[in-house]
């Protein structure tokens, strides 16, 4: 039979992981809503990287405020002048995540379905967007944070043509990243993100 | 209400003291889960259009409950006339589908364990007909919805579904973001919150922010 001490320990696991999957989904409602300070606050001070689509490599705590706050938050400026119909709806589907025997590191893999509204070529457009994010968070002062955060686009295409005739409408890149994309092969590259995972059962 | 959120529970990584903590935990996880399988379940008797089944989710002392633009239903007498005398009503044909994906559930129990909120999104692929013809849909909202524990059972105590679009499959939500409106004559007062795409309003979250806690 299990001691007290293993059962606390199984308890504090199974609540580490329904926390980070709480994070996550919650990352994605504040990207929906554009409360990009809310996302940035999620990022441990002692933060990696952030890595979306073809935005760019941005690096530490600092690089992650650039990315969200000056070039995706604009700085808090709206994008044009009228900006309630600029809209995003991200999924965040599909959560396994694995904690790192210390109980203070792990790693998620999500995949996203994106609903995507803006204007291209001077005209509202509406976007179909599929990607997957392997992230890693860590746990300080008893709360989970985003160490790193990397959302591998599979494809970025209009709601009316479609992933195989227009994979990507186009380039995102950003003003200030620290790199280029790390890791950028959009469909139909057959690029498949390598997952953070280990078979459960072969352990390969 | 009495609204609770995450802060109002033990610190996350500090070892509960003795076995009564600890079983206070292990409640809370199942709590958690069962009102996630709650939600999923309504989803699934809505699509099969098994309305007693999403009545009998809810509590004898249910508030209300909201959908879309279809009005504001009060108590559990509101939320029978609602899916069993008005949405059950319609006799549909097989073709006619819903589909609700139920997505990304953030759930907080307060710490007597006794109520709860949960926001989820959804997207949906429905088919019925519009103007006479089968026409198909793409749906987009969230719900933020209250919950309260009776004789060991969760049960919707609030439901409030908030429409962002509904579309046609060919046309998408820029060029028309609503269909058409789905009032009913029975309900018992207008939507409270009814502002779809592209309104820009934004669903209030139940819970604060779980670093900050603004």
């Amino acid at each position: 039979m299990m001691n007290l001490e293993d059962l606390e320990k199984q308890v504090i696991r199974m609540e580490d992981i329904q926390e980070i999957e709480n994070l996550q989904r919650r990352y994605g409602y504040y990207f929906d809503t554009r409360n990009f300070q809310a996302i940035v606050d999620m990022f441990s001070d002692s933060a990696d990287s952030a890595d979306l689509e073809s935005f760019g490599l941005f690096r530490g705590k600092e690089g992650i405020r650039r990315l969200y706050l000056d070039d995706i938050g604009r700085g808090g400026r709206p994008r044009y002048p009228s900006e309630s119909w600029i809209s995003t709806v991200i999924f965040q589907i599909g959560g396994v995540v694995n904690l790192d025997p210390s109980g203070v590191a792990a790693r998620g893999r999500w995949q996203t379905w994106l609903a995507e509204t803006f204007l291209y070529g001077g005209v509202p457009r509406q976007y179909w967007v599929h990607g997957y994010y392997e992230n890693e968070y860590v746990k300080e002062r008893g709360k989970w944070f985003f160490k790193k955060l990397f959302w591998n686009v599979t494809f970025f295409t209009m709601f009316e043509t479609g992933w195989l005739t227009q994979p990507l409408v186009g380039l995102l890149p950003m003003a200030n990243p620290d790199g280029p994309p790390t890791a950028f092969y959009p469909y139909p590259s057959g690029y498949q993100f390598p997952y953070h995972y280990n078979h459960p059962i072969t352990g390969e | 209400m009495n609204v609770v959120h995450q802060g109002d529970h033990p610190p996350k990584g500090e070892l509960p003291v003795n076995i009564i903590e600890l079983e206070k935990q292990v409640i809370l996880m199942e709590d958690i889960q069962e009102i996630e399988n709650l939600q999923k379940r309504y989803g699934y008797y809505f699509e099969i259009g098994n309305y007693q089944g999403v009545v009998d989710l809810f509590s004898e002392d249910a508030e209300s409950v909201e959908i879309e633009s279809c009005g504001l239903f009060l108590g559990k007498a509101g939320v029978k006339k609602m899916y069993v005398d008005t949405i059950g009503s319609n006799k549909y044909e097989s073709w006619v589908r819903f589909c609700i994906q139920m997505m990304g559930g953030v759930v907080y129990v307060d710490p007597i364990g006794k109520t709860a909120k949960g926001r989820w999104q959804t997207w949906l692929c429905e088919a019925m007909p519009v103007g006479g013809v089968p026409r198909q849909q793409w749906l987009h909202g969230y719900y933020e919805n209250e919950f309260v524990k009776e004789h060991g059972k969760w049960l919707f105590k609030k439901l409030h579904w908030n429409v962002t679009f509904y579309t046609s499959f060919e046309a998408g939500w820029v060029r028309i973001p609503l269909l058409g409106l789905l009032t009913m004559k029975m309900a018992d007062a207008p939507p409270t919150a009814f502002h779809p795409y592209p309104s820009g309003y934004h669903v209030p979250y139940h819970y604060k922010h779980p670093i900050t806690g603004e």
